[in-house]
């Protein structure tokens, strides 16, 4: 027996909540649901994927959404040999910061390469929608993106 | 503390039930750009940001700060969070004046809001957590009690939260951005609403408000802006547990040492005389008379006759929520921001509609948790 016992208690939390995104990310998402890639301008006219509201250096709005991709470059990537259940793919991917064509800053998705020997930094890649009927607006409406030419699994 | 300290801009954002036009950082930033051109700034000319908010359950937004600190233009700056239950607004803008106070920093910027429809507030009050007395039904649940108790204390007769509850939305009727706009409120309209915590009516409580508050704060070689400054003549907080045996939730002595030094500071001996308005936390209709006697604004037990009065009315030598109060929009963690703002606005003369004429002088004052927190500021149009 140990010499003191602390306290437990069960103790489970459920509870809604809901979100409004606004204007831009509002934009992003449902350009995702039909397809389409969205960045917007920030300042001296980069242009920011996933778009924010304001620009995240000087705090000023951001102004125009400008459509980008489909195809990108792999900026950095890691391989997840063993997916796990809550993991977007089942079959094993890398997570990799993915530029876009028209963009200059970088966004975070998964690659869908076939094993860690076929892909390297400084590859091409496009995107991989779900079926339009699937798409809901969110980043999951990107099943993957593989590598340009249709090289992956 | 050496440093003169003013408010030079102010900004609030519509209250509405919900503000699905916007994100989270959309609401905070249209009352902190509002507050920049009110001061003709931008967001390079701030050196700090000083951030509130009441829980983080209340949207499930951990740590919201993170967030929005680009979204603030803090990037490359001090930024800081504060949190003190209801009356965050309040110790948010505390903490931003004395980083000016201080000599620490020339134009702060200090930001409170809520986004109450992203989730439901009452009942993230609610949630009984383990170890711990329950709160049971929200806000008006756990105050109701004490409502009662100074009804008995002082004799007050029944009609008195009518009165505030009318008073305060008579005058939002003023006042653009109040969320509620009742243009038949009456003693009967209340009196018929639904019974909730009794002797609370619905329509004695505070709405739940999406919404958010600004305000541009600067030293002395360091002001700027549309309207003239609001000098802080004084800042005072207190705070003590909410339980403990013997404790008055009627009348808390955090409240009264918290006037009293807030006074002291500003040479205050009578507040009814010596204030031109003030803007109070009153979430629940019988609050008014609470704080009017915890403030000293009248002897113990006399709050409910200053009221009945008319004193605290629009047109009363004291008026109180000018601007419609926390009855009329309560975005919990800008409630107490939006109070300090109004005074400030107040004494600069942009109040518009719901102008106290030639106020010079005015108390702000912010409660919040089980009436635990208290934050308290005194602005005048004078240099202090």
């Amino acid at each position: 027996m140990p010499e003191s016992e602390a306290l437990h208690a069960e103790h489970h939390l459920e509870y809604p909540y809901s979100r409004s995104v606004g204007p831009v990310i509002g934009a992003f998402l449902t350009g995702l649901r039909d397809g389409k890639l969205f960045g917007v301008t920030g300042a001296g006219g980069t242009v920011i994927v996933p778009p924010t509201e304001y620009d995240p250096t000087t705090g000023d709005d951001t102004g125009e959404m400008v459509e980008v991709g489909p195809g990108g470059v792999v900026e950095s990537w890691a391989w997840v040999s063993h997916p796990l259940r809550k993991h977007p793919l089942q079959t094993p991917f890398a997570w990799a910061l993915i530029r876009l064509d028209g963009a200059d800053t970088a966004m975070l998705h998964v690659v869908d390469a076939g094993g860690p020997d076929k892909l390297a930094t400084g590859d091409r890649v496009t995107v991989k929608y779900r079926p339009a009927s699937e798409r809901i607006g969110a980043m999951a409406d990107i099943e993957a993106f593989v590598p340009e030419g249709g090289a992956g699994a | 503390m050496a440093e003169r300290c003013a408010v030079i801009g102010v900004g609030q954002t519509h209250h509405k039930a919900k503000r699905e036009d916007v994100s989270i950082a959309g609401l905070v930033r249209e009352a902190a750009k509002a507050a920049l051109a009110d001061a003709d700034l931008t967001w390079s000319d701030i050196d700090a940001v000083v951030i509130g908010k009441a829980p983080d359950m209340f949207e499930g937004n951990m740590m919201p700060e993170i967030y929005l600190a680009p979204a603030l233009g803090a990037v490359g700056k001090p930024m800081f969070r504060v949190h003190t239950a209801g009356s965050v607004g309040g110790s948010t803008a505390l903490v931003a004046a004395h980083l000016v106070k201080s000599g620490i920093h020339k134009r702060v910027l200090t930001v409170a809001y809520e986004k109450q429809s992203d989730s439901d507030a009452m009942w993230a009050l609610s949630v009984p957590q383990p170890f711990a007395a329950p709160l049971l039904a929200g806000a008006g649940g756990y105050f109701a009690p004490h409502i009662r108790a100074y009804m008995r204390r002082s004799g007050a007769p029944e009609h008195i939260g009518r009165m505030v509850a009318v008073k305060d939305r008579q005058n939002a009727m003023r006042n653009p951005y109040a969320h509620l706009h009742l243009a038949d409120i009456d003693m009967k309209m209340v009196e018929e609403s639904m019974m909730l915590w009794d002797p609370l009516r619905y329509l004695e409580a505070c709405p739940s408000s999406d919404g958010a508050a600004a305000m541009v704060l600067a030293a002395e070689d360091a002001l700027s802006g549309q309207y003239p400054p609001a000098w802080i003549h004084g800042t005072a907080m207190r705070s003590e547990p909410t339980m403990f045996a013997g404790r008055d939730q009627v009348n808390p002595q955090a409240g009264r040492d918290c006037s009293a030094d807030v006074y002291a500071q500003a040479g205050i001996t009578n507040p009814r005389e010596q204030f031109d308005c003030a803007e109070v936390y009153v979430p629940f209709s019988w609050y008014e008379p609470m704080w009017l006697e915890n403030l000293g604004f009248c002897d113990l037990g006399d709050g409910w006759k200053l009221t009945e009065s008319g004193a605290t009315a629009f047109d009363g030598d004291i008026p109180w929520n000018a601007s419609g109060g926390v009855l009329s929009s309560n975005p919990i963690g800008a409630s107490g921001m939006l109070r300090f703002l109004e005074v400030a606005m107040q004494v600069r003369g942009q109040a518009g509609e719901h102008q106290v004429d030639g106020a010079k002088l005015a108390l702000g004052q912010a409660y919040g948790g089980g009436s635990q927190f208290f934050s308290m500021w005194v602005v005048g149009s004078a240099k202090p």
